[in-house]
């Protein structure tokens, strides 16, 4: 029996223990949140149903603690005394001293004062129901509803009789791992359905208290031990699922329906065809292998063929080379630049050396051409309405013999009559260049560029074999002494670009063997537009 | 406000017509009404701390005690209870008429003025919930200050214990009313 009651007394002691060391927990831990917070001198709050005062050790005073006195007064009552007790705080190492009143009035004013030593040292007025500082909300569970993103918690309202329904309260939630939480408030009720969650988390949650404010008032209690709770993952309405990939299939069918429908039309958009000149040049890339010369040396014939049905459009104009016909006058020939030069420039490819050959003719009479060198020494400014040439023929002179002739700074077309006849060889040539004028001068080997135009302006020289003494300009291997271009020329040509061509046109060897003589006399050089 | 206003006007309406028969009328057990009246009474007080000019004179006014123990509270009896509370009320209702004539400044006078009216209201949720008093006897100015009153002598004090009172013992004794228990159990 006494055992029995031995450990029954324990098992009680212990409890209390228990409760006092929790309780005391709790009373340590709002003293130090108060100590922080509270900025009054006598710092006051109710735990339970009783109001504890209690204020820091004055620094001076470093003995004995029953110096001080505490009393407190309400109603015109007298003065009443309260026990003062020391508390050391491990925390912060710091003692401070409370008084626990017995009988708490509440709604009423309560007038508190410490007195040291007879001394008033503080002294505050107070209303008690003002004051609460609650514990933690107990027994905080956290489920599933089973619904998705959401979660049930649910916990104890503080054991306070009257004032159970005067409580407010914040629910702090957060993914566990988180630190960003949110914060639900709710009134009276003690337990919230979380909404709105991500699905299959697990989430910690948090619940504090405080008096409502109307009533009572006080200050929020401690957070509660964070709990955990998973939500359920999703679950997926098989349904769904069919009806999704179903949907899923009927657009890829319809998507591919209209690709390849329109296939052709979407290729050409995004897929465009690189232009090629092949259509132009048959046979220059699939027999020749892009062999260009090889596939003039073929293709003359034909080339002339249709050259003749793009010159139409065109003003060539013949460029006559007078060789040495016993002029000696010099005439200043007016170099007229024509309009088309610069449609010739933009000539395609086909105006080339065959052409040259082609169009190499010999005036039907010397004798009238003669004469009309013989106009344009009388009247040079004539040379415009010359009749032997449009107005918008080009001269070229040549010069044979000199390399490093500069002519002067003036149109390249302008250059002397008298260079005409300085050329050697008995032929006279006649070759249209229309854009030799604007042709940049450089040095080097004596070639030029294929590129020519020609004119007929009254067909009175019929085209002639290639056996006539007519040589193009490109191939007489003369150096041709171009002045530089102006800059007025150069911006007409604008986006032409120039480049060096030391291309050998080695098309007229074969044609005109007398004009080969001339390719190998000479050096020389010229830049043409690029065809 | 206004929807609190309106249901309590809504209620007066019935328990006047209801009158001095045996009440039959639905207890008022929701406290919200009461904490509206709780806050309009702390609203007096905010206008009193900022009234200038018109505010009342120093006057000595008999008001109820307010303090209580909850430890002696619930050793006293419902009845007992009630009377304790229909007397404070009709003290603070003279108390506050009283005031009400040296008043001027007109935001006070209105706020007096809705006390005044709340206080006749919880008269009247008293008697829905059984609870008034068989008869009441209440002192006059010139009579001395019995052992449940107390005097004051400035309309700020009058306005605190006011308050005091509606929170204290008149919420108490709404909370606990059997009336209301009987509706809950």
């Amino acid at each position: 029996m006494t055992k029995m009651r031995s450990d029954r007394l324990k098992i009680v002691f212990v409890l209390c223990l228990a409760f006092v060391t929790t309780g005391g927990q709790h009373f340590e831990s709002k003293v130090a949140q108060l100590l922080r917070d509270e900025t009054e001198d006598i710092k006051c709050f109710v735990e339970v149903k009783d109001l504890t005062c209690f204020w820091e050790e004055e620094e001076e005073r470093n003995n004995l603690h029953d110096q001080y006195t505490f009393t407190y007064s309400y109603e015109n009552k007298k003065n009443m005394a309260c026990v003062v007790s020391p508390l050391s705080l491990l925390a912060s190492n710091k003692t401070i001293f409370f008084c626990k009143l017995p009988k708490t009035p509440f709604f009423t004013t309560l007038d508190v004062q410490v007195f040291c030593d007879g001394r008033m040292l503080y002294s505050r007025s107070l209303n008690a129901e003002n004051f609460l500082f609650l514990d933690p909300p107990r027994n905080l569970t956290v489920m599933s509803s089973g619904k998705e993103g959401q979660l049930n918690v649910s916990w104890l309202p503080p054991s306070l009789k009257y004032m159970d329904d005067s409580m407010i309260y914040e629910v702090r939630y957060a993914v566990e791992g988180s630190n960003m939480g949110k914060v639900e408030v709710i009134k009276v009720s003690t337990m919230l359905v979380l909404l709105g969650l991500q699905s299959d988390t697990r989430y910690k949650v948090w619940v504090r208290v405080k008096p409502d404010g109307v009533a009572y008032k006080g200050y929020w209690s401690a957070w509660t031990e964070p709990v955990f709770g998973a939500t359920p993952p999703i679950d997926m309405d098989p349904l769904i699922i069919l009806l999704v990939l179903f949907i899923g299939l009927i657009l890829c069918l319809l998507s591919m329906t209209v690709i390849l429908s329109h296939h052709k039309f979407l290729l050409k958009k995004l897929w465009p065809d690189i232009p090629t000149p092949e259509h132009k040049f048959p046979g220059l890339f699939t027999v020749y292998k892009g062999d260009f010369k090889e596939w003039m040396s073929q293709n003359n014939g034909s080339m002339w063929g249709r050259s003749v049905h793009v010159y139409t459009e065109e003003l060539p104009s013949p460029l006559e080379v007078l060789s040495e016909v016993s002029l000696t006058s010099h005439v200043t020939s007016q170099i007229e630049e024509r309009k088309p030069a610069e449609e010739e420039e933009e000539k395609d490819s086909e105006r080339s050396d065959s052409r040259l050959t082609d169009r190499w003719r010999e005036p039907p009479h010397a004798h009238w051409l003669m004469e009309q060198l013989r106009a344009l020494q009388d009247n040079p400014e004539s040379l415009s309405q010359s009749s032997l040439l449009q107005s918008h023929d080009t001269y070229v002179t040549l010069n044979q013999g000199d390399n490093e002739q500069q002519v002067d700074d003036v149109f390249e077309e302008t250059l002397p009559l008298q260079t005409l006849f300085t050329t050697a060889g008995t032929s006279s040539l006649n070759t249209s260049h229309s854009d030799l004028g604007s042709l940049q001068q450089s040095s080097g080997s004596g070639r030029l560029s294929s590129q020519s135009s020609f004119e007929y302006p009254n067909h009175t020289w019929p085209p002639k074999g290639p056996g006539y003494a007519y040589m193009a300009v490109a191939d007489s291997g003369v150096s041709m002494d171009y002045s530089p271009m102006s800059s007025s020329r150069i911006a007409e040509l604008g986006k032409h670009r120039i480049y060096t061509n030391d291309y050998k046109n080695e098309i007229f060897p074969h044609k005109w063997p007398l004009s080969g003589q001339h390719i190998k006399t000479g050096s020389g050089s010229c830049s043409g537009p690029l065809w | 406000m206004q929807t609190f206003s309106g249901l309590v006007s809504v209620l007066m309406v019935f328990v006047w017509l209801g009158g001095n028969q045996v009440s039959t009328l639905r207890p008022i057990c929701d406290l919200r009404v009461l904490d509206h009246f709780v806050r309009e009474a702390r609203d007096s007080e905010v206008i009193m701390r900022g009234c200038r000019g018109g505010c009342g004179v120093m006057k000595s006014y008999f008001v109820p005690l307010t303090s209580v123990d909850f430890a002696v509270w619930e050793h006293i009896d419902v009845h007992g209870q009630a009377m304790e509370v229909q007397t404070g009320l009709s003290l603070l209702d003279q108390a506050l008429n009283n005031a009400m004539k040296s008043v001027s400044n007109s935001p006070l006078a209105s706020a007096l003025d809705n006390n005044i009216s709340n206080i006749h209201s919880l008269g009247q949720i008293l008697h829905s919930l059984d609870l008034q008093a068989r008869s009441t006897v209440l002192p006059d100015d010139s009579a001395p200050a019995s052992a449940q009153t107390q005097e004051v002598s400035s309309l700020p004090e009058l306005l605190q214990v006011q308050s005091s009172f509606l929170r204290g013992k008149v919420r108490l004794l709404l909370s606990a009313a059997p009336a209301c228990q009987r509706q809950n159990s």
